[in-house]
């Protein structure tokens, strides 16, 4: 394949003698400092004799021939299995540097099977028609914690190829990722994928397609990322189907930060899609929503690594690399234009992302505070959706209250933090935002239940609701309406989607869906059911802080706000979590459930009565004093509140409560 | 040593006991994670190991560190299992080592092994003391445990014992899954019935690996009941002391001076010579660098432990080392390099001697609790009921006995800590 049509004059560089010399050699992602994408990219590059080198797409850079697109799906639907099958086809990656789920360059992504991060990547293909076309393609997350990720990388599109599994059919999170394409004004392109499983039933689906979702499905393609069977249908679908951008060439630029991610060597690398205008290395440009101005150090494309290029013109996708360390400077959403003369109203952005759960992380060796706080800083660069501000706790020291999108997105946090910046953490158990209104007229941001006003204050408590749409076969509804009843959820409607789906729609508290819904929800549905969500407002609820006493005192890291209907309940069901958890102790360690003062259950964990190993001669001995300091390992991920060791397993007790 | 107690003899020579392991038995219980396994007795197994133990012994005699034994173990495993050859290995010994005079020599037994003949060979070789594995008098708890006796032929091999004029231990357990408090009063019954003058108690651990943490882990049988086990223990202490046997050590019971004179060795810090698979060695450090000089201690024919210890520490004060489980190695190289070295400071031993000698009734002195850096721990001990000082000794109470481990690692890790600094 030519990639190669035109050469562009470098301006930095000097070709050597006649001929510039050409080679094919592998551009590794490493040179570039990224390490972001193990891969090497397969390009015909221009070697000047000094200086770096330089890569031009310039017939391809013609708008007519850019398509721009997502790849959208329910979780695990093969997403990103079709875009390795996609680099594959372009050539875009070289046969050896083939890895499963080439752009989920994370370990946690790999191991996982998931998307967390959204990435672009541009491949160039020749259509049936001959012509060689820029095709800009953005695998995005599929889980409902990282719709943010989905919605930013629309912005970038004409149009989504929504993928949908051949034998799992239409699920809550293609309905919702469907609607915000629609919404969005997107062409999308259905795709049955897997058709290659022999439960594969892509009639049904193409069905469930058209009335589930109202898309004419009869051009459906059929897809299967394992094989790459219609891989190249899809993209002569992408070429045919989804319009060219359009932009102005000649107006000032404008282009759309939709990603952005930090280099710890170049700053701050930002993704861009450029609107109308262009923009070369060595301008001046503005990030509009912050005023700062700012040298355009290099622009480039990710292929998938990253690959400087001279220019980015109107209706291109690529990166932009300022020279900016501050992450707060170049933000998601914000336009950048030219220093001078530059556009004056920006693009319209979109909403900053809001944490919807809270926990504490606390290091269980307190002299890891520092380091907590350090590692935290870092994780923020690359994933401006996590925030944190320092809380102390009498029972865990020093800390912080973490924000997240989801569970998920707590869960990947955390492992990251242990994983990448060997930290032992314990995190509490999760809590939502409560608007809490005291009788003084004060409206209380309350995070944590230790920041809980008292109780005789508090005028009312409001806390964040969402719509949960749960797509299930109907042998499976009866199952899902007693969780949802026993959740708080108020059913709103439902409907058949096809003979073998059911959407239903529920108002359920936030707070309720995090402890423990999904899998609940899963397990009760023998893992039909699937489940999508989004926030639609504070609404007023009874809600309580029940404290957990040990020995007496009050363990703050254990409180919690609870419905007052559920108190009792939940209160009796954790006290007797927790006797099993909590070791035997020197002592009697009696366990209460309280609200203010009142107790509404009570357990104990009986004193120790014997431990003692009998047998101590020779060989025993070394032994012996092997067991008593694994034994004093043990208990270092014990914390100690007042006299009493408790299991880290402790604090997320709250979340396994079944009913 | 830090507690004075006499590790060299009258005549200079360093004062030492003796442990064999004998790793066969006739079938593995269900409790047991020691080294050891059936013998399929292939012929001559028995004599082969006998030869080894003799080279083995004779290698440490050699090295001067067996001129005044006061006491030798032949533990297992079943010692008894391999019959005739055990005879063998007894003399062997007897004439290779210098036993000090009156000095005890154990063999461990169990009850289907044990057979009068097989005693007398082996009292008129020198054993003055079995030790017999009787664990139950209730057949229903000895077929839990995987043993293969049952309580008749129990009570019949203590009689034979006893007859020929030995010494006899006992060994009891309790907190056996679905061993009742009737069941365990039964059991001490016939233990006072039998006139033995050593009893050990022993509350059941399950120990992972065997076949009773599988039965229990996998819900075949019920688990373990501490507070049960911890009945049964104080009920021992009450019924063997009424019927004369004193509680000397957390599970060891004695008339008075019938104590194990080998395993009071164990926690007085007196050195050690192990021989056999899995058995520990513990002997002073200076002895390594003394033995520089002697030939034998570095011969690489010999591989002895001279040079496979290592070069010792700076500081240490004691070298405890450990061959490997692995029999056929043993068989193949009698004097072979141990698997597992420690070097103990004198910090170190201190902390041990102390965390060991809270285990004995008499439990240690002032001036032992000082040099093990033990003080402030054991004055947190006495607040919370688990130790005692009178008479410038430190004692565990009652409390203390069954809540064993809280003292000893106290002791340890503060006798550790700062060791390290």
């Amino acid at each position: 394949m030519q990639f190669l049509s035109t050469q562009l004059w470098c301006p930095s560089t000097q070709w050597g003698a006649d001929e510039p010399a050409k080679s094919s050699t592998p551009l590794s992602s490493a040179e570039e400092g990224t390490g972001d994408a193990s891969v090497s990219v397969r390009a015909d590059v221009l070697i000047p004799a000094h200086g770096a080198p330089c890569y031009t797409f310039a017939d391809m850079s013609q708008a007519s021939h850019i398509r721009n697109f997502s790849i959208i799906a329910h979780i695990d639907h093969g997403k990103s299995t079709l875009a390795d099958r996609v680099l594959e086809l372009t050539h875009t990656v070289a046969d050896r540097d083939m890895v499963e789920q080439v752009l989920d360059s994370m370990d946690i992504e790999r191991e996982r099977g998931i998307t967390i991060k959204a990435q672009a990547v541009r491949v160039l293909y020749t259509a049936a028609d001959g012509e060689t076309y820029q095709l800009n393609l953005i695998d995005t997350p599929g889980h409902v914690d990282f719709t943010y990720e989905v919605s930013r990388s629309l912005q970038a599109c004409e149009g989504v190829l929504l993928v949908v599994d051949a034998a799992q059919g239409v699920e809550a999170q293609t309905v919702a990722n469907a609607m915000m394409a629609m919404n969005a004004g997107l062409e999308i392109i259905p795709l049955i994928n897997k058709i290659d499983l022999p439960a594969a039933e892509p009639e049904r689906v193409r069905h469930e397609i058209e009335e589930g979702l109202a898309i004419p499905a009869d051009e459906a393609v059929l897809t299967s990322g394992k094989t790459g069977e219609g891989v190249r249908e899809a993209l002569e679908a992408v070429i045919a189907r989804i319009p060219a951008p359009e932009g102005d060439p000649e107006a000032p630029l404008k282009a759309l930060i939709f990603d952005s991610y930090f280099d710890t060597y170049r700053g701050v690398v930002a993704l861009v899609r450029i609107v109308d205008g262009s923009v070369s290395r060595g301008m001046k440009v503005r990030m509009m929503a912050t005023n700062t101005v700012t040298d355009v150090e290099e622009v480039g494309v990710r292929r998938p690594a990253n690959m400087p290029v001279e220019t980015l013109s109107f209706g291109e996708v690529g990166y932009l690399i300022t020279g900016l360390k501050d992450p707060a400077l170049v933000k998601v959403g914000d336009t950048v234009t030219l220093a001078k003369h530059g556009a004056i109203e920006p693009l319209p952005g979109y909403r900053e992302v809001k944490p919807m759960v809270f926990t504490g992380l606390f290091p269980i060796d307190g002299d890891q505070y520092p380091d907590l706080r350090d590692a935290l800083d870092k994780l923020q660069l690359n994933d401006p959706a996590l925030i944190y501000e320092p809380e102390s706790s009498h029972a865990l020291g020093f800390g912080f209250r973490v924000g997240f999108l989801g569970l998920l997105h707590m869960e990947v946090v955390k492992e990251r933090l242990e994983r990448e910046f060997d930290l032992d953490l314990l995190a509490t158990a999760p809590s939502v935002e409560y608007h809490v209104y005291t009788t003084a007229g004060d409206e209380v941001i309350v995070h944590s239940p230790q920041d809980m006003p008292e109780t005789g204050v508090i005028e009312r408590v409001e806390e964040p609701y969402l719509r949960a749409t749960v797509l299930v076969p109907p042998d499976y509804v009866g199952a899902v309406m007693e969780l949802a009843e026993s959740r708080r959820a108020t059913f709103k409607d439902m409907q058949y989607l096809s003979a073998t789906t059911v959407e239903m729609h529920y108002d359920i508290p936030l707070s309720e869906l995090i402890m423990d819904f999904f899998d609940q929800l899963k397990s009760r549905t023998r893992g039909y059911a699937s489940l999508d969500y989004e926030y639609i407002g504070y609404r007023v609820s009874k809600l309580v802080k029940l404290d957990i006493l040990l020995a007496g005192k009050v363990v703050d890291a254990l409180s919690f706000i609870v419905h007052r209907d559920k108190a009792y309940q939940r209160g009796r069901v954790l006290t007797e979590k927790l006797r099993e958890i909590i070791p035997r102790q020197m002592f009697e360690v009696p366990i209460q459930a309280a609200i203010g003062g009142k107790v509404l259950a009570r357990e104990t964990v009986r004193a120790k009565r014997k431990d003692v190993l009998a047998k101590c001669y020779g060989g025993d001995i070394t032994r012996k004093r092997k067991l008593l300091e694994k034994q004093k390992k043990g208990k270092k991920r014990m914390k100690n509140v007042g006299n009493v060791e408790v299991p880290q397993d402790a604090f997320m007790a709250i979340l396994k409560v079944d009913e | 040593m830090s507690d004075g107690h006499d590790t060299r003899g009258a005549g200079g020579a360093l004062r030492t006991s003796l442990y064999i392991h004998v790793p066969f038995c006739v079938l593995k219980c269900a409790y047991c994670s020691f080294h050891s396994g059936p013998v399929s007795l292939e012929p001559g197994v028995g004599e082969h190991f006998s030869w080894a133990v003799a080279e083995s012994v004779a290698h440490w005699a050699e090295l001067g560190v067996l001129d005044d034994v006061v006491s030798v173990y032949i533990g297992g495993g079943t010692p008894t299992t391999i019959g005739e050859p055990l005879v063998r290995l007894v003399e062997r010994i007897v004439n290779a080592a210098r036993l000090a005079p009156g000095a005890e020599v154990t063999v461990e037994t169990n009850p289907d092994t044990t057979d009068p003949a097989l005693t007398e060979r082996l009292v008129n070789v020198g054993v003055n003391r079995f030790s017999v594995g009787v664990q139950s008098f209730d057949d229903e708890v000895l077929r839990t445990l995987g043993r293969c006796h049952t309580a008749t032929s129990a009570v019949r091999a203590i009689g034979d014992l006893t007859a020929s004029g030995v010494r006899v231990a006992l060994d009891i357990m309790c907190g056996v899954p679905g061993q009742t408090g009737e069941s365990w009063n039964l059991t001490l019954e016939h233990v006072l019935d039998a006139g033995v003058g050593h009893v050990s108690v022993y509350p059941l651990t399950l120990e992972e690996g065997t076949l009773l943490a599988d039965s229990v882990r996998t819900g075949a049988m019920g688990g373990l009941d501490d507070d049960l086990a911890a009945e049964m223990m104080e009920r021992a202490s009450e019924v063997l002391s009424r019927g004369g046997l004193e509680r000397y050590e957390v599970a060891s019971y004695a008339r008075p001076g019938d104590e194990s004179v080998h395993n009071r060795g164990y926690w007085t810090g007196r050195p050690y010579v192990g021989v056999g698979p899995s058995a520990a060695s513990m002997l002073p450090a200076d002895l390594f660098d003394s033995a520089i000089s002697c030939e034998a201690w570095n011969d690489p024919g010999v591989a002895g432990v001279g040079n496979t210890v290592g070069r010792v520490p700076e500081g240490t004060t004691r070298v405890r080392f450990v061959r490997a489980a692995d029999t056929s190695g043993f068989l193949r190289r009698p004097v072979g390099p141990p698997d597992e070295v420690e070097y103990l400071s004198v910090a170190q031993a201190a902390a041990e001697d102390a965390m060991l000698g809270l285990r004995l009734a008499e439990g240690i002195p002032q001036s032992l609790a000082e040099s093990a850096g033990a003080l402030g721990a054991l004055a947190d001990l006495a607040r919370r009921g688990l130790v005692e000082q009178s008479d410038d000794r430190w004692r565990v109470t009652r409390a203390g006995w069954l809540l064993g481990n809280e003292v000893f690692e106290a002791v340890w890790l503060a006798g550790a800590r700062r060791g390290l600094a």
